[in-house]
């Protein structure tokens, strides 16, 4: 799929853009602070309805403007869409096809977009909460049953940990509920852990095919699944699964009971990145990390494929500048024909342009777009 | 410039009222003292007899004005049946229907510790002890809302009275009737596969 018109009004700085994109490669040209990752948020905000920069909708809405407009027609393989999106101080409302959506979930997954900023980096070397996010969001994008699920085992979390509190306190001592929310947890625990084992098997096939072709280390990359419950296996059933954790929380139940809150479960797993079987967090350079880091990103364009049979939107915020010569080719050309792909970069020295034939080339200053002929 | 006291006083009465905010309630009591004395009086008649004379029906939970409340005083209902709802609501959605005959046990409530909602603070133990009294029923029909707060109250129940040996039962959840398949969202779709029934 490719977004082929996109009108921007009143978005952070940008106050009225109407761009026609090239199906290849488009690149925005600016100095700092001119826009240019606005416009890329702009973009993934269409797609997504959410900005990877701030949870605030409000926060986006241009100085001294009252609402955001967002207008995309996205050329698919069978279809095409007109997507767009209104944020006002109230909240957000959606249209595909000038038919307004009731449901958020109706409309993302219609245009899907990957972003990669240098940011993205912190995935390998943060801390496990960053990369369970990571899976919240990305498997949540490309599959319904696992975003119902993850956000079920939120709720159900809350609500267990507050009754381990209460008994912790004396509040209350009829364990029977205890138990209910255990079993009820156990459940819904089993198809995230269940979904998660098979996405990141999924991923770490594209992520290691992606691996070696960007980086010239020939080192393998693999990513492992780890399960704070330590009995669970990577090809354990569903109810497997399902019994492994409802045994460990009735062996912990005295210790989660003197704690208040749980202590082991999804929310407690990990993800380790592996080169040659050695965990990248603590032994790959700053360079590998980099690399691992995007193989992941174009993993998930390939995963997205899989599902969907349409390829993502890509979107690279100051992503070239950190790459040798070498791995931008290479990077180049693992994209190439395949994916929309959006660069932003402060200039074009020093970036091996000649694998892409044709790039369309924008300029970007104050808030405003200008489009270079094509060379 | 403030409001005389008893302006301001009802402003904030009505601002306790849910959905209603400064300026609705200001509205509203501009008008309440332009309504004829009768209208008012009546309207706080309604105001005090609806606090005075609803209580909770003491066998079912039930909101009622009679000492017992209708269905639990008709001995042509299935005595054998009880239907567990969260609401007085629910159970009116359900006499509408006009097909069911038996009782029902209204909890006021689900279970969630997040809102310091524990067994005790919903009418659960007033719908084991009148299991224990009463040797005739024979089925309870749990049918609270698929929400993960309703689906833990009705495993907490059928857990308390499963060893008594009466049957319990859950509402079936799937497809709703008239919808098409393909407008339902996989979640739905498993649902409905998983509670199949036999033709």
């Amino acid at each position: 799929m490719y977004l082929d018109h996109f009108v921007v009004q009143n978005f952070r700085n940008l106050k009225k853009l109407d761009i026609d994109f090239d199906p290849n490669v488009n690149i925005f040209i600016g100095k700092n602070a001119q826009g240019k990752t606005n416009l890329l948020e702009a973009i993934y905000f269409l797609a997504l309805t959410r900005s990877h920069r701030t949870n605030s909708d409000k926060e986006l809405i241009g100085f001294g403007g009252e609402y955001t407009n967002l207008l995309g027609h996205v050329q698919k393989s069978q279809v095409d869409l007109t997507l767009r999106v209104l944020i006002t101080q109230k909240g957000k409302k959606v249209w595909i096809n000038r038919v307004e959506q009731a449901k958020l979930s109706k409309y993302v997954g219609q245009l899907n977009a990957i972003l990669f900023s240098p940011e993205d980096l912190e995935l390998i070397k943060g801390a496990p909460a960053l990369r369970r996010r990571f899976m919240d969001q990305e498997f949540g994008q490309i599959n319904a049953e696992y975003l119902y699920f993850a956000s079920k085992y939120r709720q159900v979390l809350l609500q267990k940990n507050n009754y381990l509190k209460q008994l912790a306190k004396g509040k209350t001592k009829d364990q029977v509920f205890l138990d209910v929310l255990s079993d009820q947890l156990a459940g819904i625990a089993a198809e995230v852990i269940f979904r998660r084992f098979k996405f990141l098997r999924y991923l770490s096939h594209y992520a290691s095919d992606a691996y070696a072709h960007i980086s010239l280390g020939g080192e393998k990359l693999a990513i492992a699944y780890h399960p704070s419950v330590s009995t669970i296996e990577a090809d354990d059933t569903v109810e497997e699964i399902y019994q492994k954790i409802l045994a460990n929380f009735e062996r912990n139940k005295a210790i989660e009971m003197r704690k208040g809150t749980t202590t082991s479960g999804p929310h407690r797993d990990d993800i380790e990145f592996k080169l040659d079987g050695k965990n990248a967090h603590l032994y790959a350079s700053q360079g590998q990390q980099r690399s691992i880091a995007l193989s992941v990103k174009l993993a998930e364009i390939q995963l997205i494929h899989q599902l969907t049979d349409e390829y993502p939107l890509l979107l690279l915020d100051d992503v070239m500048s950190e790459l040798d010569h070498t791995r931008q080719s290479a990077l180049l050309n693992y994209i190439h024909g395949k994916t929309q792909t959006f660069i932003t970069t402060t200039d074009l020295e020093g970036i091996s342009w000649e694998i892409i034939k044709k790039p369309r080339v924008y300029h970007i200053q104050s808030g405003k777009i200008s489009f270079e002929k094509e060379n | 410039m403030q409001y005389p006291l008893p302006i301001a006083h009802l402003i904030d009465a009505y601002m306790r009222l849910p959905g209603v905010g400064e300026k609705t309630a200001t509205r509203l009591a501009f008008y309440t003292m332009d309504m004829p004395e009768k209208d008012v009086e009546d309207f706080s008649k309604a105001l005090i007899q609806v606090k005075n004379d609803i209580h909770q029906c003491p066998i079912c939970g039930n909101i009622t004005e009679k000492e017992v409340c209708d269905i639990c005083s008709n001995p042509n209902r299935d005595q054998t049946t009880i239907m567990v709802v969260e609401q007085p609501k629910d159970l009116m959605a359900f006499e509408d229907m006009g097909e069911y005959d038996g009782l029902y046990h209204v909890l006021h409530g689900v279970l969630s510790p997040m809102d310091g909602i524990g067994p005790e603070e919903i009418n659960i133990k007033s719908l084991i002890t009148r299991l224990q009294k009463n040797d005739d029923v024979k089925e309870v029909i749990l049918a609270l809302n698929s929400t993960p707060e309703g689906e833990s109250t009705a495993m907490y129940i059928s857990k308390l009275i499963k060893p008594a040996g009466i049957k319990v039962t859950r509402l079936a959840a799937g497809l709703s009737v008239g919808s098409d398949i393909e407008y339902a969202n996989s979640i739905t779709l498993k649902r409905a596969v998983q509670g199949r029934t036999a033709l």
